[in-house]
């Protein structure tokens, strides 16, 4: 009977700890319930709302500054190019993004960079996620 | 010590059965099976729309919305490609400066032959295309080759499309050739998977989402997609190729969009035409 019991138990309570909710479920919902700048608890820890460029983003706005984000978006994005998963317009922000710092703009061109970023790294975790889940759909 | 082990026994049986369901058929070379795809893709538009006719799926959004099919109807009463039949016509009975024709370079003089492409190319490992070998054709004789989207090229395969209509679709993944086999298995993949800062796959659209809207417009069944290309769509206001629409679409998922005729094109082209094996050619067709 303990045995049955205990198996059960595993069963049954295994799958509904894998349910809970991630650190990633509860950051995409807080981020679109509140924006960047909010504070969420999970796991009985707080975590900002912001997304880590967002983060890189937030530092002095200089030449050599914004030349490094870009450096590291570009960087980003042929990895992810090289995967398949470009995204439209990654390019673009990267282009106007040099040619925010030609102009002196170099707060934009930092926000600019670390959207680029952004959309390189997102598409290389839906590369990720894709290559083990593409089968999901298909009719059987 | 007792708990212990009927923990693990109970973790066993768990991660057992998590392995069954992630044990996925079609997924890899040595379990991939086009022809069950064929007809588990065609058994799930039966139950998805059960009064739509199989055969009818060659017409796209219009066998299954009958709003859609009024208008369309309409509309192939003066059909807006005839011109480019006509002009494709004239093309491809055009000489060439050598004074070939494309007529010396396919298979029963180009006439009748739409339905068996693409196909797997043997020799070259590759898949080919009917606009493919329109430009192979070309070069082969001396003459620059035609750009993929629209115009000439388009207007050729229109005509060729025209002289095949009502030939049944007879794709061949020859028996045992791990190529064309990963060929097909590659175009799949495509098909299923998300991509671009929208998340979409084709599937998405022309699978889960067939006769769902999208802002304004009901997204065509997958099946039978090939069939009517090249298309007169209204939106371009000109007749178009596959890979035209194909690049429209991957741009609409926001992704960045691969050139017409790249090879993750042409397997997935290689993909849905198999998957409509068993319908016939009624291309060119008109969209909106």
């Amino acid at each position: 009977m303990k045995k049955l019991i205990a198996i059960i138990a595993t069963v049954v309570l295994l799958p509904a700890a894998a349910i809970a909710e991630t650190f990633d479920e509860a950051f995409e919902m807080n981020r679109a319930m509140y924006g960047k700048g909010y504070t969420f608890t999970w796991s009985g820890q707080q975590y900002s709302t912001d997304h880590q460029e967002e983060v890189e983003a937030r530092v002095d706005a200089t030449k050599a500054n914004a030349e490094s984000l870009i450096a590291k978006a570009k960087a980003h994005n042929a990895e992810v190019a090289k995967v398949g998963f470009e995204w439209k317009l990654t390019k673009g922000l990267l282009k106007d993004a040099e040619a925010a710092i030609e102009s002196g703009d170099y707060r934009k061109a930092l926000n600019l960079a670390a959207q680029a970023k952004y959309h390189a790294r997102i598409g290389l975790q839906q590369h990720a996620y894709a290559e083990k889940n593409w089968h999901l759909s298909v009719p059987q | 010590m007792k708990i212990i082990k009927n923990i693990t026994i109970g973790l066993s049986l768990l991660l057992s059965s998590q392995l069954v369901f992630s044990a996925q058929p079609g997924t890899t070379l040595a379990s991939v099976n086009p022809e069950a795809d064929r007809m588990a893709l065609q058994n799930y538009f039966k139950k998805r729309f059960p009064d739509a006719e199989l055969a009818d799926y060659v017409n796209g959004i219009y066998a299954v919305d009958a709003d859609s099919r009024e208008q369309w109807e309409e509309l192939e009463s003066f059909p807006p490609y005839e011109f480019d039949v006509e002009e494709g016509e004239r093309l491809f009975k055009t000489a060439f400066a050598n004074g070939k024709g494309y007529a010396d370079c396919f298979e029963n003089g180009g006439v009748g032959i739409r339905q068996n492409f693409p196909y797997w190319d043997k020799e070259a490992s590759t898949v080919k295309t009917l606009e493919q070998e329109i430009n192979e054709c070309r070069e082969s004789n001396g003459e620059k080759p035609l750009k993929w989207g629209k115009g000439a090229i388009a207007q050729i395969s229109a005509y060729m499309a025209w002289t095949s209509r009502d030939n049944v679709f007879d794709i061949k993944i020859p028996e045992g050739d791990e190529g064309a086999l990963a060929a097909y298995l590659e175009g799949k993949k495509f098909f299923y998977t998300k991509r671009g800062q929208l998340n979409l796959s084709c599937a998405n659209c022309h699978l889960q989402g067939s006769n769902v809207r999208i802002r304004a417009d009901l997204a065509g069944p997958a099946l039978g997609h090939p069939s009517h290309f090249p298309v007169f769509r209204s939106k371009w206001g000109s007749l178009g190729t596959l890979h035209r629409r194909y690049k429209g679409c991957h741009k609409d998922s926001r992704s960045k969009p691969l050139d017409m005729q790249h090879e993750t094109f042409r397997n997935l082209e290689y993909f849905q035409t198999y998957m409509s094996n068993g319908l016939v050619v009624n291309g060119p067709g008109s969209r909106k």
